[in-house]
């Protein structure tokens, strides 16, 4: 032992004590290994967290909010009939690589993403990857695509035109993967432009250390303002407590996917202070309605005030936490403000379990087809941004309900068997919950409600709902959607589709010599308003 | 000596078809589409056919398997799902930061366990001992994964004499040659590099030299008793040999044959334990690697670096056997 810490010293006297990072870079911990840098193959959250600062959508995610505001655009313009947009580009941009940022470069962009047969699409596909997100967003590639044709009208104008009107077509061309990116050097490196990223943003790519880090600098042209750091390098750190030490040891500046755990210790430190995301999440709890205690709503009304939201936020998100009311998280136009929670009250519950037909509880479920076996709640074996302790949650959530009579056996299972099970509609009662790509309030109810009966959405059927929620999908004005998504909402509630537990805000953690980092719903944070001291 | 040698290599033979088989095998024992699995909550029927295809998983399961050593034997080990890269290239540039944190704790584990062993061996029952067997003993029974973020916590966040993590400063510019860190420093000239490495590789190597450290010190200790008791060494004391030179010369020389083998198998618990150290340390190796693949169902990757991992550990335990037999004249082989 003595041995050691003599070696150790000597080390120590040798090398010289760890100095501070040097203060115009800016270190970010970063959760991982990014995938790679082109942003429209990509679908990882780290990944992304480096193109966002390489490269520009044509529009932006504004501040701490999910509203969308000009980027690369700077106007956009829609026809009567929804379907004809024309959009003004910004002037005097240049890609990193000293290439002209204009129509064609945007034209060029739509294309790739759009046509399997495009060079620099099919090269992909080649190699295994896909243009998901466009896939996702845009309703698939070629003649499927809700995109009938882009076009250039001018050095600095285009004009895209819709199959259908899209509601959500700005927030969509808003996110991550349609930041535009430099012709010239996707096609001089192909496949392998995800290592070479160039685009227009506030920070240049200079290079990639694997497993290490990716080093950015700063774009002294940037259309938004020069940065107000001269480097940004994103250092990977995969373990979550490991990440916490750097912090502390000052190795690198801001960190994120903090444990809730630590969250306490990082408040407490003197050196460093917490911003936390706004939401973006949110758990649910689903039924299986060929379950058939299930189909009767007193049921599910019964299971919804036996379940305390308040107590397992408090207790299980580290601070972070929000009691869910609904599906759509506070901060999207979508929101239901009026919408009345479900209140705590396990006498309730039992009385509605009475009123039922089941005063005993209810331990034994009735599947359609007659089978009956024991009730089992299932919890997802993987912690998700929703629910970020699910075994801790959903043992509360049993506990709650055993406390009404309602005894149900906890079970998970491999997380790709649970969506599988989840899919094919086998699981009675489950916790699972969505994480919101666009900001848009249609990404977050139409998946779950527009198909009536699906196995996956555990054979929910309301054509009423999926039809309104149609409908708001092809609207273009904001204000009418937004009324339709207040009435989903409270459809949802009035028929208890499913119980919303919460929303998470997940922080994110800074050194106190860290400025001007805005956190933001959709993760869209670009690192040129940092300063570092 | 060299029909042995011949046997010897044979046997590895049945063992790397073993275990290409069962590595090829636990992407179908797993339970859960490796599809599914991979795509998460958007998976949509579509995408996990596509999937499934790339990875080959809609061919019958022989053919599947006839594919693979075929692709083995021609030495590719596959492309990775997740970033699409050759697996074998990139596990070729990952190795030599895996080398050198390995190095670096054998040789820690090395510098100080014998010694220790030696000192606990001869001083038997001393408070010396008792203080070495008790440590050897926390040694073996300590979770890596706590100790590296204590070491990190006292020497990094305290202290700050070390980085917590990685090999070198952030944006550190350095050619990679050879892709050891040190000795492309070393090479260049960049001797403030050089020093920079050093301190970032003292706590991941310290952490990993521990249970090989304490391992290596119970056994040396073990073996020299042994040793001690035999009548060659009663000879040497009654020829009137100082003390250090019958431990030394004599005890020494012969205990050291097992603990040959001690490192030996130490070698593949090395690699084991490079997981969880290059994932607290944030270190570039082939364990980090393999982590975050697994986390991210890369079963390209899993497969190639267990494939290799298995073939380093067989080829250690291979070279120890022989080196055994060569260093042991006593040793006969039939």
């Amino acid at each position: 032992m003595r041995l050691l810490s003599g070696a150790l010293l000597v080390l120590v006297l040798l090398l010289g004590a760890a100095g501070p990072a040097p203060a115009q870079t800016f270190v970010f911990g970063g959760q991982g290994e990014p995938v790679q840098l082109d942003p429209a193959v990509i679908t990882d959250g780290i990944s992304a967290k480096i193109t966002r600062q390489v490269y520009d959508q044509l529009f932006q995610f504004k501040g701490a909010t999910t509203e969308v505001e000009p980027a690369l655009a700077e106007k956009a313009e829609v026809s009567a009939d929804g379907k004809v947009w024309t959009l003004q580009l910004r002037r005097n941009v240049k890609f990193h690589d000293g290439e002209p940022f204009d129509a064609r470069a945007v034209v060029w962009n739509f294309e790739r993403w759009m046509k399997t047969g495009h060079p620099q699409h099919a090269n992909q596909l080649k190699a295994g990857q896909t243009f998901e997100y466009f896939e996702g967003q845009f309703e698939g590639f070629d003649d499927r695509s809700i995109i009938d044709k882009v076009e250039a009208v001018g050095s600095h104008t285009i004009r895209i035109t819709l199959k259908r009107p899209q509601a959500p077509f700005l927030q969509n061309l808003a996110m991550f993967p349609f930041a535009i990116a430099s012709p010239k050097a996707v096609e001089k490196w192909g496949t392998d432009f995800g290592k070479h990223p160039v685009g227009t943003g506030a920070f240049k790519f200079v290079a990639w250390k694997p497993n290490q880090e990716v080093v950015l600098e700063a774009n002294p042209d940037y259309w938004g303002g020069r940065p107000k750091v001269q480097r940004a390098v994103v250092r990977n750190i995969k373990d979550n407590s490991q990440r916490v030490v750097a912090l502390k040891a000052g190795e690198v500046h801001a960190i994120e996917g903090i444990n809730p755990d630590d969250v306490k210790g990082i408040e407490a430190d003197p050196n460093l202070y917490i911003l936390r995301r706004p939401t973006n999440t949110t758990g649910y709890v689903a039924f299986n309605y060929k379950v058939k205690e299930f189909q009767d709503k007193r049921v599910r009304q019964a299971i919804a005030h036996a379940i305390n939201k308040k107590a397992i936020v408090d207790a299980l998100y580290g601070g972070s936490g929000l009691v869910a009311t609904q599906f759509q998280p506070p901060p999207l136009w979508g929101y239901n403000k009026e919408l009345k929670d479900f209140e705590y009250s396990p006498e309730k519950a039992r009385e509605l379990l009475r009123q039922a037909g089941l005063p005993g509880g209810l331990s034994e479920i009735t599947w359609e087809d007659g089978k009956r076996e024991p009730l089992v709640f299932w919890y997802m074996s993987r912690s998700r941004p929703y629910f970020p302790n699910p075994k801790e949650i959903g043992e509360a959530i049993a506990a709650d309900l055993a406390k009404v009579g309602i005894k149900a056996r906890l079970q998970t299972v491999e997380w790709a068997v649970y969506l599988d099970k989840r899919k094919n509609g086998q699981l009675p009662l489950y916790m699972l919950g969505w994480t919101g790509d666009n900001g848009d309030p249609d990404n977050f109810l139409c998946y779950f409600f527009c198909n009536p009966g699906v196995s996956r959405e555990g054979f929910y059927a309301s054509k009423p709902l999926a039809d309104l929620l149609l409908r708001a999908a092809t609207l273009t004005n904001q204000a009418e959607r937004a009324k339709l998504y207040r009435q989903a909402e409270e459809m949802i509630h009035a028929d208890v589709a499913r119980i919303f537990i919460a929303n998470n805000e997940p922080p994110l953690a800074f050194s106190k010599k860290v400025k001007g980092y805005v956190t933001n719903p959709v993760d869209d944070e670009r690192f040129h308003t940092v300063e570092v001291q | 000596m060299r029909r042995y040698a011949l046997r010897r290599g044979l046997t590895v033979i049945p063992v790397l078809v073993g275990v290409s088989a069962l590595v090829f095998g636990f992407i179908h024992l797993i339970p859960g589409d490796p599809a599914v699995t991979m795509l998460g909550e958007r998976a949509t029927p579509e995408k996990v056919a596509e999937v499934r295809r790339q990875l080959g998983l809609d061919r019958p399961i022989h053919e599947q398997y006839l594919l693979y050593v075929g692709r083995l034997l021609r030495g590719d080990l596959g492309t990775s799902i997740v970033r699409g890269d050759p697996v074998l290239a990139d596990l070729l540039r990952r190795f030599p930061a895996t080398v050198e944190l390995g190095t670096a704790a054998i040789a820690l584990a090395l510098l100080l366990g014998i010694p220790v062993g030696i000192v606990s061996a001869v001083w038997r029952n001393s408070v010396v001992d008792g203080l070495a067997r008790v440590w050897a003993l926390v040694g073996v029974s300590m979770p890596i994964f706590w100790l590296g973020l204590m070491l990190a916590w006292v020497f990094g966040v305290q202290l700050r004499w070390f980085p917590t993590g990685f090999r070198l400063g952030t944006d550190a510019a350095l050619e990679p040659w050879t892709h050891f860190v040190l000795l492309d420093a070393a090479l260049q000239g960049r001797w403030a590099i050089a020093g920079d490495a050093l301190r970032h590789l003292v706590l991941p190597a310290v952490t990993l030299a521990t249970i090989p450290l304490a391992v290596i010190a119970r056994m040396t200790r073990a073996s020299i008793l042994e040793a001690l008791s035999q009548d060659y060494i009663r000879t040497a004391e009654a020829k009137g040999l100082p003390q250090a030179a019958v431990v030394l010369r004599h005890a020494l020389r012969n205990a050291l044959l097992p603990v040959l083998t001690v490192i030996g198998l130490q070698v593949g618990h090395l690699l084991a334990g490079a997981i969880l150290t290059e994932t607290i340390f944030s270190w570039p190796g082939i364990g980090l690697w393999v982590y975050e693949a697994i986390e991210a169902r890369d079963y390209a990757i899993v497969q190639g670096a267990s494939l290799f991992i298995a073939v380093i550990f067989v080829t250690v335990n291979l070279a120890t056997d022989l080196l055994y037999a060569a260093a042991d004249p006593r040793v006969k082989y039939e």
